[in-house]
């Protein structure tokens, strides 16, 4: 794939990406930043379509509708700031995982699964204990990410590679989601922490998620 | 004379109709999307009351046809589709894209509620002076949820042509918003 190519796909749409596209990216900084900066202007595209022009509501529905009318204008108008919020690159504790992830490119291309050992290591002081089988493991490194040691792995899935940081000392009130440096990822509440979960280009990694949340065990405390 | 107000197309057929289960889901089903299809009508009409007359008949239309929706769950996009078609209809009857988008724009400002966001309201204004043959397309992606191969299907081109037309509204966009535009893609327009 040429830069023409990756500017048209990603000019089509913005949040897919296809393994070429992924591998054209992964070396062409231009495209990279094109595909961000796309990505954005995206997003308000989809914001402003919600509303065309001099809408204001619908005057051809009858009177009785007029309050719902007006609940879902307002549910609608929370939900949709909400999701900007959600999806704003600036979260701070997303663009930290996002940093911390393009620091370690190796960890993505990691083939070999890691064993029992390498894992323990990994987990080490993180108070917790994993469901994983691990030959689905390709890296696990204990890393120094705001002030403790957290473990950083990298999942085999059907989505491709996923990087799961488990965050002990991270808490978050609620799912979130984010797009940030070539990256689609997902921050999810945990009974002790969080957990990271991000894929790159624009996979859903929300599944993965999910299971993550079941697979990882709290243990009472961190050692 | 008429003094109340004007009842939605759907409802209107519901009142004319005996109506069993079936006829009132389905009435339920279609009311359900109306919102949805004034929004598309409005971003492909450039109107909002020629998105209405266009909904309206679109909606007659899907009633007359009913029993071609097999699936409920296709509904959305089957009317998107009629309302898709309608629009065109309309487009080649009455060559609406004469009607001057300037004061379509400055008619409906006068009705307007305040707009907060003033990047919003450029792109939205930036969306509506888009040419059909890319506004079209980034709508039925954006809003309609199309694939690039179902809009190319419907608009009966190429999945490139369909590529590129994506492209070049965003990279339209792109320059509204102040950015660099990128460099243009060559690309074939030919229909499959």
């Amino acid at each position: 794939m040429n830069c023409e190519q990756a500017r048209l796909q990603i000019g089509a749409d913005p949040s897919a990406g296809t393994a070429e596209l992924e591998d054209h990216l992964r070396d062409c900084a231009q495209c990279r930043q094109f595909r961000e900066e796309m990505r954005t202007l995206d997003t308000n595209i989809r914001r402003a379509l919600e509303r065309p022009p001099g809408w204001v509501g619908s005057p051809r529905t009858t009177a009785t509708w007029r309050p719902w009318a007006l609940a879902a204008s307002v549910l609608l108008a929370m939900l949709a700031v909400l999701s900007v919020w959600l999806l704003r690159p600036s979260d701070t504790l997303a663009r930290e995982v996002v940093a911390h992830v393009q620091e370690e490119p190796e960890s993505w291309l990691a083939q070999a699964h890691v064993d029992a050992q390498g894992i323990s290591e990994a987990l080490r002081g993180a108070g917790v204990s994993l469901d994983i089988t691990s030959d689905r493991i390709t890296y696990a490194q204990s890393c120094w990410f705001r002030g403790h040691y957290v473990p950083h792995l990298v999942v085999q899935t059907a989505q491709g590679p996923v990087t799961v940081m488990i965050l002990r000392n991270q808490r978050v009130s609620g799912r979130r989601t984010f797009h940030e440096g070539g990256m689609s990822g997902v921050i999810v509440p945990a009974p002790q922490g969080s957990i990271a979960v991000l894929a790159r280009g624009g996979a859903d990694v929300g599944g993965v998620a999910t299971q993550m949340q079941q697979d990882v065990h709290w243990l009472a405390s961190a050692h | 004379m008429r003094n109340s107000q004007p009842q939605s197309p759907v409802s209107s057929i519901s009142e004319r109709l005996s109506a069993p289960d079936s006829r009132a889901s389905i009435t339920q089903l279609f009311e359900s999307m109306r919102p949805d299809l004034l929004r598309f009508a409005h971003w492909l009409a450039r109107d909002r009351s020629l998105a209405e007359d266009i909904v309206q008949e679109s909606l007659l239309r899907a009633w007359r046809s009913r029993d071609a929706l097999k699936d409920p769950g296709a509904a959305r996009a089957w009317l998107l589709t009629i309302v898709r078609r309608e629009h065109a209809r309309l487009y080649e009857r009455k060559r609406l894209e004469l009607v001057s988008l300037d004061e379509a724009l400055e008619g409906q400002t006068a009705a307007r509620a305040p707009e907060p966001d003033g990047d919003l309201f450029t792109l939205r204004n930036a969306i509506m002076r888009l040419p059909i043959e890319y506004r079209e397309p980034l709508v039925l992606q954006t809003l309609g949820g199309f694939s690039t191969e179902e809009i190319a299907r419907e608009l009966a081109l190429s999945s490139t042509a369909v590529l590129t037309r994506l492209f070049r509204a965003r990279n339209k966009l792109r320059t509204i918003c102040g950015m660099a535009p990128a460099p243009d893609v060559s690309a074939s327009e030919a229909a499959p």
